[in-house]
């Protein structure tokens, strides 16, 4: 089987198992101050919440151990609580008494549109944020809070954190090849939008989250899982799912949509559709990384294959050296008796 | 001053040789201005670095090209040699500094085998190979001479010994200064020198007031050793006990370093790192500015003046165990010999060397001249107790080796003793009156331990290994037991009577010897040391007796367990 190390060396070098021990450091005090402060605040408002009412949710790749080294830490963590979203109708405003309550100076608080972000700064340059979406349990929906806080485009938008993390996890737990390959395509996203300063041109995590569990290819041989063969073809896969249509100027377009499995059922994907030439860079990125891994499928040398196989993944996966140069070195080999 | 080869082969030989390898030098795209110096030195520019070009000797076949890095006093690439030489004007090449590159590991190639155009592009691709190299693949090299670099920055003298018990959790660590160097010694060891004296002297003084601690880092990720250009500082400490995004350190640790308050201003922090094929142990002093009452994490997050990396070597026996790959399960045994006569005493010389560090020895014969030639030890201790010899001897290897030297025949209480404090009992000793008398009582004490019996025939062809597991059926005297349950000679015995008979040496003193070279004994002993080694890994879980000759080891086909053996069978 080609490429088997490389593979294995690769995901040892991107993954990350765990919360690192400063981050955890941080949830926790986060989580600690939000018990603490966001219940009086509230109070100060007329919102009566007990400490005990607070749910704190793991969400994201955290959740999913998909988590793949990147240069920001970003953690995913909602917060729910009871609330009668018919009396407090501006989700805005109840994400500023979060952020109020955890509003000191060793991080930076901000309200982003689905979440209330705390950034970590050293030197002057971030070092990690934990993203805090809120959520209001009322009655026997839950709701997330959306909206910037001086945005026009505000509301309690009905949501499922836990039948998201439910749907996620049966499908991830238990299925190491499949969380690989979502690792590979994380990392392979990574790579080609790089210098991206548009969120919105970029797939989202949770988009290529649930594509590729929807086309993983499970792929093993008696010489253990093939990771390139997978991965080459979870991401035809995902490619051939693509559509072509036309637009509203009526240039062809590809798009790709995937829903939420629980509600809303909204489209993952559809900031990314607000501009056609996202779509149309994804696509092409994509036909590219599919045409380089079925190379890496195709030839012969190993080492070929693994030229194919970093175009797509980077450099952190380490091309083995040409057969010819390996056998003959390896014929010559000797080593000390001590 | 660098060493240039010279090559002293016939003219037009030099010449065709130094055409090819212009010609070689030239097909590269990467190598820019080739410049040939003299015969056999060339300059080239490959990635805007000028590099001086050794060839290997012609005349040598196991000679190597090698590659010398000019004027560049910043290039931090892994293989690229710390130390400068400088090169006076009187040289015939350019005057300035250079660094070696090291291409090759150490008797890594067979070198005689390559042709000698091929030592060229293999030095050149070689080069290209390490002047290509992405950050990660740097990283990966770095690691492989992590601790070159981590002791090329630090102090010669003193030199710290670390001593761990184990590389995989934190450990307290004691400090005791020497003459020349300190040891950190885990806690939990016992070293056996530490109140050694020298014209009175004590060796070794233990500083109370000095902290020291283990730390094993799990994920060596991004952990780069101090090099060219990138001294460590506390933020290289941070990164490893507070990655940002990696765990570097397991949750023990942290909690450890979150509950521990140092009492001193300066403390020893000693990390160990697992890398593909070797296990890297590192020392740093770490200075702080005061603030006394904090947690060691709160420490070294916020109030670090200083870090000092310090000359660092592993000596611990389990790491010397590792080093030669021995199987490193024999740590932890405590084996009690029983004989420590010419096959007692190279068995337990194997044992300790194999990784055993506790052994108790029990023997009350002396050494007598005419034994020293199958004796393990040479000369050593003649006309002294065997026991207590090789106590001495064994105990010199490494100070956490614990030999006990008994100077008595073993007997039933004793046995019945070491049950308590032994974890293996090896036999060696010739008498079968005192093995069937100890096979019986160890048969009655329910003995839960592996015991082996070793024994030679005499003339030195044939030896026996018997593991006897007392939890099953047989045991030493099923071999002297007939299947009608009469006791009868050893029935593994491969020697026929004229031959035993003719193998034994009379001392005119009413004594015998039995003949045999010391080729049995190193027979046996290789044997009985991959026995040990299958019943630990249960590859051997059921009483089995094993035939040794010069052809091999096998299993015996001598029946061992009988129906009606009066120790382990029926008639009990």
């Amino acid at each position: 089987m080609k490429l088997k190390k490389q593979f294995a060396d690769f995901y040892k070098e991107i993954r990350i198992d765990d919360e690192a021990h400063e981050l955890k450091d941080k949830r926790e005090i986060l989580q600690s101050d939000i018990e603490s402060k966001f219940p009086e605040i509230l109070s100060q408002h007329d919102i009566s919440i007990n400490k005990t009412d607070i749910r704190m949710i793991d969400q994201g790749s955290y959740k999913y151990k998909t988590t793949i080294k990147d240069d920001v830490v970003d953690r995913d963590v909602a917060v729910m609580i009871p609330l009668d979203t018919s009396l407090n109708t501006d989700p805005r405003r109840i994400k500023g008494y979060l952020r109020d309550a955890i509003n000191i100076p060793s991080r930076k608080v901000s309200i982003k549109e689905p979440c209330v972000r705390a950034s970590y700064f050293e030197d002057g340059a971030e070092r990690l944020h934990i993203d805090l979406p809120l959520y209001a349990r009322d009655g026997s929906s839950v709701f997330l809070a959306r909206g910037h806080e001086k945005g026009d485009k505000h509301g309690w938008e009905i949501a499922d954190p836990d039948g998201l993390n439910d749907y996620l996890c049966e499908r991830i737990n238990g299925n190491d090849q499949l969380r690989r390959v979502i690792c590979y395509i994380k990392k392979w996203r990574n790579e080609k939008y790089a210098s991206s300063t548009n969120d919105h041109e970029v797939p989202p995590s949770i988009g290529l989250t649930l594509l590729a569990c929807d086309c993983f290819s499970q792929q093993t041989s008696n010489e253990g899982d093939d990771d390139l063969l997978a991965l080459q073809k979870t991401m035809k896969a995902i490619q051939d799912r693509f559509v072509c249509e036309y637009d509203k100027d009526g240039n062809l377009v590809h798009t790709i949509s995937r829903s939420l499995p629980v509600v809303p059922y909204t489209d993952v994907f559809a900031k990314m559709k607000k501009s056609n030439s996202h779509m149309d860079v994804f696509y092409n990125l994509l036909t590219k990384a599919v045409e380089s891994l079925t190379n890496a499928v195709n030839v012969e040398s190993a080492h070929d294959a693994g030229i194919y196989v970093q175009n797509v993944l980077g450099s952190s996966f380490i091309i083995p050296p040409k057969d010819a140069v390996n056998a003959s070195s390896q014929n010559r080999r000797e080593h000390s008796f001590g | 001053m660098l060493s240039m080869p010279h090559l002293r082969i016939d003219v037009n030989t030099v010449l065709v040789e130094v055409m090819s390898t212009k010609d070689i030098l030239e097909s590269y795209d990467e190598i820019r201005d080739v410049r040939q110096i003299n015969d056999d030195v060339f300059f080239i520019s490959l990635f805007e670095k000028q590099f001086l070009l050794l060839l290997p000797s012609a005349e040598d076949p196991a000679s190597e090209a090698e590659v010398w890095l000019f004027n560049d006093e910043f290039l931090d690439y892994p293989h690229v040699m710390l130390r400068e030489c400088k090169l006076e004007k009187e040289q015939p090449f350019p005057e300035g500094t250079y660094r070696a590159v090291c291409l090759y590991e150490q008797e890594s190639v067979v070198h005689s085998l390559f042709p000698y155009e091929e030592k060229i592009t293999d030095c050149i691709d070689r080069l290209i190979e390490i002047l290509s190299m992405n950050q990660l693949q740097r990283e990966l090299e770095f690691h492989k001479e992590f601790m070159f670099y981590w002791n090329s920055q630090s102090a010669v003298i003193p030199k710290y010994h670390v001593y761990l018990q184990q590389d995989t959790a934190f450990a307290e660590l004691d400090v005791y200064f020497g003459k020349n160097s300190i040891r950190l010694v885990d806690h939990c060891l016992v070293l056996s020198d530490l109140a050694d004296r020298e014209k009175g002297d004590k060796l070794w003084t233990h500083h109370l007031e000095n902290e020291a601690y283990f730390i094993p880092v799990t994920d060596t990720r991004e952990i780069l050793p101090p090099h060219r250009g990138h001294k460590w500082t506390d933020k290289d400490l941070k990164n490893i006990v507070y990655g940002r995004q990696i765990n570097h350190i397991d949750d023990y640790s942290f909690e450890k370093l979150k509950t521990l308050i140092p009492k001193s201003q300066n403390i020893i922090l000693v990390f160990g790192m697992k890398m593909a094929q070797t296990m890297v142990t590192f020392a740093m002093k770490v200075k702080f500015r005061n603030g006394f009452g904090h947690t060691l994490i709160d420490k070294i997050l916020n109030d670090i003046q200083d870090i000092e990396p310090l000359n660092t070597e592993r000596k611990d026996y389990l790491w010397l165990c590792e080093q030669i790959g021995n199987d490193v399960g024999l740590n932890d045994k405590r084996i009690l010999i029983a004989g420590a006569g010419s096959l007692g005493s190279y068995v337990s010389l194997e044992l300790v060397k194999n990784g055993a560090k506790t052994i108790h020895i029990f023997d009350d014969d002396k050494l007598e001249e005419e034994n020293i030639l199958r004796w393990s030890c040479g000369g050593l201790g003649k006309g002294k107790n065997k026991a207590l010899t090789l106590q001495l001897v064994l105990n010199l290897f490494h100070p956490e080796i614990n030999t006990v030297a008994h100077c008595i025949k073993l007997d039933e209480k004793s046995l019945i003793e070491s049950l308590s404090y032994s974890d293996m009992l090896v036999f060696t000793i010739g008498n079968s009156d005192e093995q069937l008398r100890f096979n019986r009582l160890l048969k009655e004490a329910k003995c839960s331990i592996p015991v082996f019996f070793v024994w030679l025939e005499e003339g030195g062809m044939f030896s026996h290994i018997l593991y006897v597991n007392y939890q099953q059926k047989g045991c030493f005297e099923c071999l002297y037991t007939n299947y009608d349950g009469v006791l009868v000679n050893n029935r593994a015995s491969k020697n026929t009577e004229e031959k035993a008979r003719n193998s034994i040496i009379r001392n005119g003193c009413g004594g015998t010897r039995a003949a045999y070279g010391t080729a049995i004994l190193l027979r046996t002993t290789a044997a009985l040391l991959d026995i040990i080694r299958d019943v630990e890994n249960h590859v051997i879980s059921q009483s089995t007796l094993f035939d040794v000759t010069p052809q091999g080891i096998e299993i015996s086909n001598t029946n061992l367990h009988m129906e009606r053996c009066c120790c382990c069978g029926s008639q009990r």
